[in-house]
């Protein structure tokens, strides 16, 4: 198994201390204990699960996997390999029928404020200002009503919403939601960050646009991330490393890690040779995975 | 001549397309309160010409001037007839809208009980799946039946005043409510769910911050069925010692010919039903403005 370059980790943390620092004295917990973000590890993680008509599918194939602190790891593979089905066991929503999933030194069970979410859809609740929102996290904490305003705020402003804080979520177009929602969950400071797909459901512009702003956040903070996505494109411009997975049983068949996000890169890297033939080579795999228990051997 | 025809023509040009162009520049709400009067106007007149013209006897169809007159005496004193100084007040010793108000309290009653023991009843079933199986067979059982046909058993436990009567509401009305708020607890989606336990909530916190308000707009609809269904039911629960009452003044000034009192209670009935469920949609938009515009 493939890890990120040590130069990645490297440099991740050297950038990761001073900005985590700024960024998080306000959180009422001392900085120290914020600052570090656990690394998450799957050990001969499996899950079937048994259909209507009694058969068993199998999900997900023995997957064992290292996730280094201040890693943005993109899983992609074709539709129905199990990728999501493996974030959702890392959220503690579905229980894996082998193997534990733990982050840091704890075991994943359920749920938990530690593993931040944010799904494919808002999932804003409607009965809540957007600013009520994102204090929501804070509120269930029982963090007093002036610190968790100020948190709102700030997290709103972050994402660029600080003009709509007073509306309701219904109120913003798709890609403003989804904005919120990951003000959301930052403002709940997690210690990961989980994210299924959540800009694929918006249009392309939006979309570039939300993965800028996610990388500028990311730097800044130097969380933990496990990026989902169907795009091959958005895996390589956003991940310091990326995982394929393989038809259903999905298993991981390329860890691959990406060394080019530097600090300054944009848009503009899409057009590097280096992020083209990495593209290349990764949707390559795919293919390939899409094949491997087909009939047809692939022709390379 | 000629020229002034065909001023009048050049000027009849635009005012042909006038009509639809006026039409479609009025506001739609006064058009349709136009079409509205206008049927309405309609009906009133047919109503009016039929009795007027002694087509049909006024015992079994008195016209709209003697059903008015049997309102109005009906929430005022005034003497028994024309002969007589002997003054009477209302109708059955009560005024019509005493009558009317006797029906509303027991459904206030009634439903109020149900509300709160319907959607508790709701919660539990919905949120805990064997004793929602256990008891769903019955609630359906309940539902199913027509509360008139346990009036009688209710009478014999609590007697032929009011609270047989408010007992039969509450037992019409819960079954609607706790199957609305079940059905809203199902119906959440499991992502929201998971997006506030992910957030770090309890398993309290998760049923108060999100499956209460997921489920009001459920419940809400539930209670506006309830009461629709309460308000026959108490009409037609006031035939056995219904004064006072809406219902019952109606089936005892049917039962003494008095034709134009039971037509002027049959459109208070209605009149009344319709402002309740205007009421209760009013305020179903002020308590969940959401309803029908967030999605997931």
């Amino acid at each position: 198994m493939t890890l990120a370059s040590p130069r990645i980790v490297r440099t991740a943390r050297a950038i990761a201390r001073p900005a985590e620092r700024n960024a998080m004295t306000f959180v009422d917990s001392p900085p120290a204990a914020t600052a570090d973000t656990p690394p998450i590890t799957l050990a001969g993680v499996t899950k079937d699960f048994v259909t209507d008509s009694g058969d068993t599918v199998h999900a997900v194939a023995q997957v064992d996997l290292a996730i280094e602190p201040g890693e943005f790891v993109c899983i992609v593979g074709p539709s129905g390999c199990g990728k999501s089905t493996l974030m959702d066991m890392v959220a503690g929503f579905l229980p894996p029928t082998g193997g534990t999933v733990s982050v840091g030194e704890r075991v994943v069970t359920a749920p938990g404020q530690d593993r931040g979410v944010v799904f494919q859809q808002p999932n804003l609740f409607p009965w809540m200002s957007v600013r009520h929102n994102v204090e929501l996290g804070p509120r269930l904490r029982g963090v007093r009503a002036r610190e968790r305003r100020e948190l709102a705020e700030r997290f709103l402003t972050l994402v660029g919403l600080e003009q709509f804080m007073e509306r309701r979520p219904y109120e913003l177009s798709g890609g403003m939601q989804q904005r919120c929602q990951i003000a959301r969950v930052l403002a709940n400071d997690p210690e990961v960050i989980l994210m299924d797909e959540p800009f694929g459901a918006l249009d392309a512009l939006t979309r570039e646009r939300l993965q800028l702003e996610l990388l500028e956040i990311w730097r800044q903070k130097r969380k933990t991330v496990i990026f989902i996505t169907h795009s091959v494109d958005e895996a390589i411009f956003l991940g310091t490393r990326v995982l394929v997975m393989s038809a259903r049983p999905g298993r991981v068949i390329l860890d691959q890690p990406v060394h080019l996000a530097g600090p300054e890169a944009g848009s503009e890297l899409r057009s590097l040779p280096e992020f083209v033939a990495l593209r290349d080579k990764v949707s390559a795999a795919i293919y390939a995975a899409q094949n491997v228990h087909g009939a047809t051997p692939v022709d390379h | 001549m000629s020229a002034a025809v065909a001023t009048a023509a050049t000027e009849s040009g635009p005012a042909q397309g006038g009509p639809r162009g006026r039409a479609r520049s009025w506001p739609t709400g006064l058009r349709r309160g136009a079409v509205h009067a206008s049927v309405f106007a309609a009906l009133m007149l047919t109503w009016w010409g039929v009795t007027a013209a002694s087509l049909i006897d006024p015992l079994f169809l008195p016209g709209p001037a003697a059903v008015w007159q049997a309102f109005v005496d009906a929430n005022t004193c005034h003497p028994v007839n024309e002969t007589s100084s002997r003054i009477v007040c209302g109708a059955q010793n009560y005024f019509l809208w005493e009558h009317l108000l006797a029906s509303l309290q027991r459904i206030a009653i009634g439903v109020s009980a149900a509300v709160a023991f319907g959607v508790l009843l709701g919660f539990l079933m919905g949120t805990m799946r064997g004793f929602g199986m256990v008891l769903e067979p019955y609630l359906n059982f309940l539902r199913a039946l027509p509360p008139l046909g346990y009036i009688g058993l209710l009478i014999v436990w609590f007697g032929i005043g009011d609270v047989s009567k408010i007992w039969l509401l509450f037992l019409a009305a819960f079954p609607p409510i706790t199957m609305a708020t079940i059905a809203g607890v199902r119906g959440i989606h499991a992502s929201r769910i998971h997006a506030v336990e992910s957030l770090g909530a309890s398993r309290w916190q998760v049923l108060v911050h999100v499956v209460f308000p997921s489920t009001l707009p459920g419940v809400i609809s539930g209670v506006r069925i309830a009461v629709g269904f309460a308000w026959t039911t108490v009409v037609a629960a006031e035939l056995n010692n219904g004064i006072p009452g809406i219902g019952g003044l109606a089936y005892v000034a049917g039962t003494q010919l008095q034709t134009p009192l039971v037509i002027a209670c049959i459109i208070v009935i209605g009149l009344a039903a319709i402002a309740l469920d205007s009421a209760l949609k009013l305020l179903g938009a002020v308590a969940v403005p959401w309803y029908g515009k967030a999605k997931a």
